[in-house]
C-alpha cells in the first residue's frame, strides 16, 4: 500500500474513493483465488459438488468487476484523475478484466471434474495437478504484488511466466503420446487438454497484470515489448 | 470507419524536444530570467524555450509567479515600480529587455488578454478596431475586412455581424471575452498571452474560449494561464509547472499529466499537499 500514497489527497472523500477500490480489487483477487483453488481441488478430488460451486460462484466474480468498473467510471467523471492516480485507476480498470477472465477460466477446469474421467485415465489428472499448484502460486504472487503495488515483485512474477508456459508444453507433449497410443481416450485427454489451455491462460492474463503494476509504479507501458526490450526496462 | 494505424497514432502525438528546438520553431526563448518585488525575489533563474503555433500553458498554485512570467513577455511588469528584472527573454533572437526596445512595437507583437473581460465602452466595431486606429489606420475598408477577419477567428462574427454599433457592453461575458480577444488579434501580433481568460466566465462560455484557443494557435503562438488544472490539459500542447518562483517541470502536455518527472509537479497535479 506504501507505494499507492492515496492518503495525501487533499480531498478526503477522494482518498476514500480510491482506498475503496482498491480494497474491492482485493476482494475481487481473493474470490478469484478461491475460485482457482476450489476448481482444481475439485479435479483433484472428483468432487462434483465443489465444481458445481465454483461454476455457481463465477456471479460473485462477475458482480465485483461491474462494480468496480461502475466506480471507476464515477471517479473519472467526478474527480479527473491525473498522473500516479489516473495511472491507478486505469491499471485498475484492465486488471478487474483480467481477473474476471481468470474466473471464467476457473470455471472451465471446473467443468472437466463433471465430464467424470473414468478411473483408467485419473493418471492424466496428477500432471494437471502440478501445473495447477504452480499458476495458483504464481497467481498468489501477482495478488501480493498488486496489494504492495511492487515493481521488482511484479517484474520477478512476469519473468517467472516462462515457467509455466514450458510446463506447459511438456504436458501438452505428454497429452498427444497418450493420445496417440490409446485413441480411445481422445475424448478425455482433449478436456484435460482444454484445462491445461485454462491454466495457461491464467499465466497470461497473471503476466498482463504485473505489466499494469508496472505501468502503474513506473508509468511504463510494457506490454507487447520482446523479452529483450523487457530486461532493459527492469 | 476512421482507421486508426500506428502511423496515424504516431503524427497525432507529435512531441517537440523542449530543450533541442530549432531556432525557426521557437517563439521566445526565456534566458535566466530573476525578478525581483523590492527585496523579494518572485523568479529565480527560468529558462525555457517555448515553441512557435502552439500552445503553452503555465500552471502552479498562487503566487508561484506564473502571472508574473507571463507579463514579462510583454514587459507588464514595468509598470511596477518596485519590480527588478535580470535575464533575458528573446523573440526573434533580440532580447525585449534591451534598453532600446519599443515597448509599444513589442506590445503589438505580444498582445494579451486578462483575467476579466475588459472591453471599452464603446462599440463592438470600435473596440476591435482600437489598435489599428491608433497604429494609424482609417481606411474604412481595411477597418472593416480587419474587423470581421478578427471577430470569425475568434468565432464571434456570426453572433455580432448585425449589431457591430451597439455598444459592448451590451455583450455577455463569455462574448465579452471574446471580443477582447479579437481586439487583441486585429493587429496581428505574433504572441498571445492569456491570462486566466476563463476564470470568470461560465462552463459553456469555457469551453468556446478552449475551442478557440485551439484554433487560434494556428496563427499566433499562444500561452496561458490558468488555475484550472484539467484547462491546462485540454487546451495545451506543452505545460510548465511553477512552484515558488521556480519553474519545475516543463514538458508536453501529454506526460506531464500522466507520467510526470517531478514529485513536487505529481502532488500538485493530483491535489495532494505539497
Amino acid at each position: 500500500m506504501d507505494n499507492l500514497n492515496i492518503g495525501r489527497h487533499i480531498s478526503g472523500q477522494f482518498n476514500e474513493d480510491l482506498e475503496r477500490i482498491i480494497n474491492q480489487v482485493m476482494h475481487m483477487g481473493g474470490l478469484v483465488e478461491k475460485q482457482l483453488t476450489d476448481a482444481l481441488t475439485s479435479v483433484c478430488d472428483a468432487d462434483e459438488a465443489l465444481a458445481k460451486k465454483v461454476l455457481h460462484n463465477d456471479y460473485l466474480i462477475n458482480n465485483a468487476e461491474v462494480n468496480i468498473d461502475d466506480e471507476c467510471t464515477r471517479i473519472i467523471a467526478k474527480r479527473q484523475p491525473a498522473a500516479g492516480d489516473l495511472r491507478l485507476v486505469m491499471a485498475i480498470v484492465k486488471t478487474i478484466t483480467d481477473l474476471e477472465r481468470i474466473g471464467d477460466e476457473s470455471g472451465k477446469i471446473a467443468n472437466v471434474t463433471l465430464e467424470s474421467l473414468s478411473g483408467e485415465h485419473k493418471d492424466l489428472l496428477s500432471n494437471l495437478d502440478n501445473l495447477g499448484r504452480h499458476v495458483l502460486t504464481f497467481l498468489q504472487a501477482t495478488l501480493d504484488a498488486f496489494t504492495r503495488m511492487d515493481y521488482d515483485a511484479a517484474v520477478k512474477v512476469h519473468k517467472s511466466d516462462d515457467k509455466i508456459d514450458r510446463e506447459y508444453e511438456a504436458l501438452m507433449r505428454q497429452l498427444m503420446t497418450y493420445m496417440m497410443e490409446d485413441p480411445r481416450s481422445i475424448p478425455q485427454v482433449m478436456s484435460v487438454i482444454w484445462s491445461a489451455r485454462a491454466l495457461e491462460r491464467i499465466g497470461d492474463r497473471c503476466q498482463n497484470i504485473c505489466e499494469y503494476i508496472i505501468y502503474f509504479v513506473k508509468g511504463k507501458v510494457v506490454r507487447h515489448t520482446t523479452p529483450e526490450d523487457f530486461e532493459s526496462l527492469s | 470507419m476512421i482507421s486508426v494505424t500506428p502511423k496515424n497514432l504516431s503524427e497525432h502525438n507529435v512531441k517537440l524536444d523542449l530543450n533541442n528546438l530549432s531556432p525557426e520553431q521557437v517563439a521566445l526563448e526565456i534566458k535566466n530570467l530573476d525578478l525581483y518585488y523590492g527585496d523579494k525575489q518572485a523568479l529565480q533563474d527560468i529558462s525555457m524555450s517555448i515553441p512557435k503555433g502552439q500552445v503553452t500553458a503555465f500552471i502552479g498554485p498562487s503566487g508561484c509567479g506564473k502571472s508574473t512570467l507571463l507579463r514579462c513577455i510583454n514587459r507588464m511588469n514595468d509598470l511596477v515600480d518596485i519590480c527588478k528584472i535580470k535575464g533575458q527573454i528573446n523573440l526573434h533572437g533580440e532580447n525585449i529587455y534591451d534598453r532600446h526596445t519599443d515597448v509599444a512595437a513589442l506590445r503589438r507583437k505580444v498582445g494579451m488578454v486578462f483575467q476579466r473581460p475588459n472591453p471599452f465602452p464603446k462599440s463592438i466595431y470600435e473596440n476591435v478596431v482600437y489598435g489599428l486606429r491608433i497604429t494609424g489606420e482609417n481606411n474604412r475598408r481595411v477597418l472593416d475586412e480587419a474587423v470581421e477577419k478578427a471577430l470569425r477567428s475568434a468565432a464571434l462574427w456570426n453572433e455580432v455581424k448585425d449589431r457591430l454599433h451597439e455598444s459592448a457592453l451590451g455583450l455577455s461575458g463569455g462574448q465579452q471575452q471574446r471580443l477582447v480577444i479579437a481586439r487583441a488579434i486585429a493587429i496581428e501580433p505574433e504572441v498571445l498571452l492569456l491570462d486566466e481568460p476563463t476564470s470568470a466566465l461560465d462552463p459553456i462560455s469555457t469551453l468556446t474560449i478552449e475551442e478557440l484557443i485551439n484554433d487560434l494557435k494556428k496563427q499566433f503562438t499562444v500561452v496561458i494561464v490558468t488555475h484550472n488544472m484539467q484547462q491546462a490539459a485540454r487546451v495545451s500542447d506543452q505545460t510548465a509547472f511553477m512552484y515558488m518562483g521556480n519553474l519545475i517541470e516543463y514538458s508536453d502536455t501529454n506526460t506531464l499529466f500522466t507520467t510526470p518527472m517531478k514529485k513536487k509537479t505529481e502532488d500538485y497535479i493530483t491535489g495532494r499537499y505539497g
